[in-house]
């Protein structure tokens, strides 16, 4: 009896899985999205699906993107855990209705994943996981629209050493995939250009005390703070950094770069001297991004900082689709290769022979009246 | 022979159905019913409750990892070796552990647990630190390269699940597996009656870890790719929960437990941002409806009974 | 800064988030004390009452914009203590009485089942962003030499102490906690002796509840940044310390906070960051290896 009751309940909760994944009368060509759409990085792999979900809707307004089949988004979550990351991939390239896929966010996760879709020779384009040992795998079918790690941190090192005029930094980073990777990126390149780390310790994602760590800090009297993590820590840095009137200026890397960090630090701690370095240049100064950016904010409100990115990631894989102009994924893939550029809302990409896009641009902003004020740009 | 009828069948799904997503699916469940037959060992026999399982886990797996990237050892030998180096592990963190009881062991083996994993994050140099291990090598049998095909996993996997569960059948009812019983029911009446419960506990510490490291090692390979973020507190707390609902110490219910909570997630994949939210509500209905387990029996009267005939 | 200030600085910095463990392991403490059940669900109590605070501010602010701050407080912790003391009454009646002639082990899933509900229905309510929580009251300091203290210290100190203090008072001095003594001894002669072991149980969980509420307020208005995610590492920090102090006793409850707070912040002062809770740990098992039954834990005997 009460077994019964179990297995109706799996049994309801499979028939409710198998509903949700059916369309409509026309044949569909799907394109996997796959994020953490649950756990500790929701907020942004849900500000990503808006990205992939908008590119998706205004294709599909512009006309037929695939003649005789209706492209669908099918978005999964992989909870910010690599093996949840493997099956969700599994998921797509065991469906033959999906011809591409647009993945991940967290590095950790895009590093194995990657492999299930080289195996399954599926065009896989991911818009934000910068850790640059993801594109030295060798896989041909892998694009990436976001500049690398190895270009972010020496690109950071140069901005605090030349314009900042520091010698004495401590680095934190947030014991992560991206973070301690951005963070040893940094160090080397600061190093090589004389500057003296005088700390480097990593913090645990999700902690919110760290006035222990910046007393000691503050003890040090480095000149800078480098951050190399995401911005509800930064946030928590900038703000008890303030609070303990630490004179050093602040850095940190592109998973500073979202409006809520201001927010959530206050406005008067974040405007002191905080400096952000991001993967390209001003998306709000860039002529191409401008409609994007309009259409976005008036659908979901907050743009967040990888919206653009999954966005840009998604109109390639959807280009790559007309291109081939059949639902195979072999043909999408070579569509891809045969593209010699792109030209997206970041700017005109070309890829390397990893897959790594040419646009090295990396965007170094400011806080200033509560609002990200863009510095300069370095590289190109 | 009905098992045996099973066990072939299982063997068959992937020639029936060549979706590769689920037999990945079936693989990952494959997975946790190695890591929740494990763990059924420590807290179904022994009765030690044990918050930081995950740790042997990721022991055995960064011993397979290491092994391969430094020296080159395949994967057929890093194995028995991430099982041996694991239960190895086992039995010296439980040395201290043991002598604590009931709920303080639980905190103490958590302890443990985050100790382990946060080492590993740390130890840089040479576990790659946050940055984890990659380029794994996959194993290959006789020239035929297992790569990242689920198929050869499960089938690893399932041979896996087979054997130890036909150890662990055998072990529950054996002296030792008795030995367990007595102690877990009534630690002082047991030692009491001349069982030394601290080498008993040892032993099961040794042989649950041993089998996380088994599990450890197929993961390292089967992922290609390690990272300190897989093997963390929550790891612990979902085998622990498997072995919970599938029913405490039945051999065949922590096989159908790590099943349902490992395949659930996945059916509710198609609710997105409500998948974690529904998956809640299935546990406490899960359990609310089988408050035993899903395969619970009085188990205890069934072994008195035996040990009484 | 000397040597010796950033030593009290430090000890001040441990004292500040040791007393907000504090106030959460007093929860746990409790409810093991009466029923022998660690409430895994007890960190997500803390982390939706920070929500009931942060919404009961909002509120404060659009009806009535220029309440006296401390009138502010006193109105959103008794709105998060109630609020946090009703889903405490919710979650005992709906996943743990039902089990509870059950085995012990199998309230443990129901316990994952509801913090797995709890984090993403407030995910889904308040959005998965970290919110900012505006401060109620005017930031205040204290300058000693090189040392600050802010008001915010002050208070959660204070609080934590004082409920402490009630909790005792209520458990040792009022016919409820007399019942509550009774039902943690045996819950069967209690029962024989009148006392609605249901009711009692209900109470505790709701007492508990009540005060994580309180701490996820003092939580927020601390870091003044929350989020969905915030209950599973204060919950496991707080759960620690109770098991450090000797879980089932209130004063040890506060003694295992702060120590672990201390812990914390000397790890990371004179070690590293990255340590620290390596530190934390390692000091537990040690601790546990000396006292099997925490510092303040008591050596009865092993029940039957």
């Amino acid at each position: 009896m009460r077994i019964r009751a179990g297995v109706l309940f799996l049994a309801g909760a499979a028939a409710a899985s198998l509903l949700a994944g059916c369309g409509k009368g026309t044949p569909a060509a799907q394109i996997g999205f796959v994020g953490p759409l649950t756990g500790d990085q929701a907020a942004t792999g849900l500000d990503m699906l808006h990205g992939a979900q908008l590119a998706l809707e205004q294709a599909r307004a512009a006309g037929e993107i695939l003649p005789g089949y209706r492209v669908e988004l099918v978005a999964l979550d992989d909870s910010h855990s690599p093996a949840q990351a493997v099956s969700a991939a599994k998921r797509l390239t065991s469906n033959t209705d999906v011809i591409a896929v647009v993945g991940h966010l967290n590095s950790s996760c895009t590093k194995p994943a990657s492999a299930v879709y080289s195996e399954a020779r599926m065009l896989h384009v991911n818009p934000v996981s910068s850790n640059p040992e993801i594109s030295r795998q060798g896989f041909d079918n892998f694009f990436r629209v976001c500049p690398t790690d190895d270009l972010q941190g020496p690109a950071g090192a140069r901005f605090a050493l030349t314009r900042l005029k520091a010698k004495r930094i401590f680095v934190i980073d947030d014991v992560t995939t991206y973070g301690r990777g951005l963070a040893n990126e940094f160090i080397r390149s600061a190093q090589v250009q004389g500057a003296e780390i005088v700390g480097h310790e990593g913090i645990t994602q999700g902690e919110k005390d760290f006035i222990p760590l910046l007393t000691k800090v503050k003890v040090l009297g480095p000149d800078l703070i480098y951050f190399a993590g995401m911005y509800p820590e930064a946030a928590l840095l900038i703000k008890q950094r303030f609070e303990l009137q630490i004179p050093a200026k602040f850095l940190g890397g592109d998973g500073l770069f979202e409006p809520t960090l201001i927010n959530l630090a206050g406005p008067q701690a974040a405007d002191s001297e905080v400096y952000i370095t991001t993967l390209g240049g001003d998306i709000r100064g860039l002529p191409t991004a401008r409609d994007f950016v309009r259409d976005f904010e008036a659908k979901y409100g907050h743009l967040g900082a990888y919206s653009s990115y999954a966005y840009e990631a998604t109109r390639l894989v959807l280009e790559a689709v007309r291109r081939a102009g059949k639902k195979d994924r072999a043909a999408v893939l070579n569509a891809m290769k045969q593209m010699k550029s792109y030209s997206g809302i970041l700017g005109i990409h070309t890829f390397d022979s990893r897959g790594d896009t040419t646009i090295r641009t990396i965007g170094i902003y400011t806080i200033k009246d509560g609002k990200f004020q863009f510095v300069e740009a370095v590289g190109g | 022979m009905k098992k045996t009828a099973i066990f072939l069948l299982l063997f068959l799904i992937p020639f029936l159905d060549p979706n590769s997503y689920h037999i990945e699916i079936l693989a990952t469940a494959a997975l946790y019913a190695l890591l929740a037959l494990g763990l059924n060992i420590i807290v179904g026999f022994a009765g030690l409750l044990h918050l930081g399982y995950a740790a042997f886990f990721a022991i055995g797996a960064y011993t397979y990892a290491l092994l391969n990237l430094r020296l080159g050892c395949p994967f057929w030998l890093g194995l028995p070796l991430g099982m041996g180096v694991a239960g190895v592990g086992g039995v010296l963190l439980g040395l201290p552990a043991v002598r604590v009881r009931g709920d303080y062991l639980a905190i103490v083996t958590l302890g443990f647990g985050e100790i382990v994993r946060i080492v590993v994050t740390n130890l840089e140099p040479w576990t790659g630190g946050p940055n984890g291990l990659l380029g794994i090598a996959h194993p290959v049998l006789g020239g035929f390269n297992f790569g990242v095909d689920s198929r050869p996993y499960y089938w690893l996997l399932l041979v896996l699940v087979g054997g130890i569960a036909w150890v662990c059948a055998r072990l529950r009812r054996s002296r030792i597996g008795l030995a367990w019983a007595a102690l877990r029911e009534d630690e002082l009446a047991a030692r009491t009656l001349g069982i030394n419960g601290t080498r008993l506990k040892l032993l099961a510490l040794g042989l649950g870890g041993g089998i996380a490291g088994l599990a450890g090692a197929v993961f390292a390979a089967k992922q290609g790719t390690i990272t300190p973020d897989s093997f963390d507190f929550i790891l612990s707390v979902m085998i622990l929960a498997m072995v919970i609902l599938g029913g405490l110490g039945s051999v065949r219910g922590v096989i159908l437990g790590a099943v349902v909570l490992s395949v659930l997630p996945e059916l509710l994949q198609g609710f997105s941002t409500y998948r974690m939210l529904l998956f809640g509500i299935g546990m406490i209905g899960l359990m609310r409806l089988r408050p035993q387990g899903l395969l619970g029996i009085s188990q205890i009267r069934r072994e008195l009974q035996r040990a009484a005939s | 800064m000397t040597p010796g200030d950033f030593f009290f600085q430090q000890l001040l910095n441990g004292l500040t988030i040791g007393s907000i463990y504090a106030l959460i392991a007093l929860g746990y403490t409790m409810v093991y004390g009466i029923i022998q059940l660690i409430n895994f669900a007890h960190g997500e109590i803390f982390m939706v009452g920070a929500y009931l605070g942060l919404a009961a501010i909002l509120l404060i602010g659009k009806v009535h914009p220029g309440l006296n701050p401390t009138a502010g407080l006193l109105l959103t912790l008794l709105a998060a203590a109630v609020g946090g003391g009703f889903l405490g009454l919710v979650i005992e009646r709906v996943a743990y009485r039902p089990l509870r002639q059950g085995p012990k082990l199998s309230v443990l899933i129901t316990a994952i089942g509801v913090s797995f509900f709890l984090q993403n229905a407030v995910m889904l309510v308040f959005g998965a962003q970290d919110r900012y929580v505006p401060p109620l009251l005017q930031v205040h300091r204290w300058q000693i030499g090189s040392v600050t203290v802010t008001l915010m210290q002050v208070i959660i100190l204070a609080v934590s102490i004082g409920l402490m203090a009630g909790l005792q008072r209520i458990v040792y001095r009022t016919g409820l906690g007399r019942a509550m003594r009774a039902t943690a001894q045996d819950p069967l002669a209690a029962r024989l002796m009148g006392i609605s072991v249901d009711r009692v149980i209900a109470a505790t969980f709701c007492i508990g509840s009540a005060l994580a509420g309180v701490g996820g307020v003092l939580f927020g208005l601390t870091y003044s940044t929350i989020n969905f995610h915030d209950g599973y590492l204060i919950g496991l920090k707080a759960f620690t310390a109770a098991v450090l102090g000797g879980i089932g006793n209130i004063p040890g409850a506060m003694l295992g906070g702060l120590l672990l707070g201390f812990l914390e912040a000397f790890g990371a002062a004179y070690l590293s960051t990255q340590w620290k809770n390596v530190v934390a740990f390692t000091v537990l098992v040690l601790v546990l290896l000396l006292r099997p039954r925490g510092l303040l834990g008591e050596r009865v005997a092993e029940r039957a």
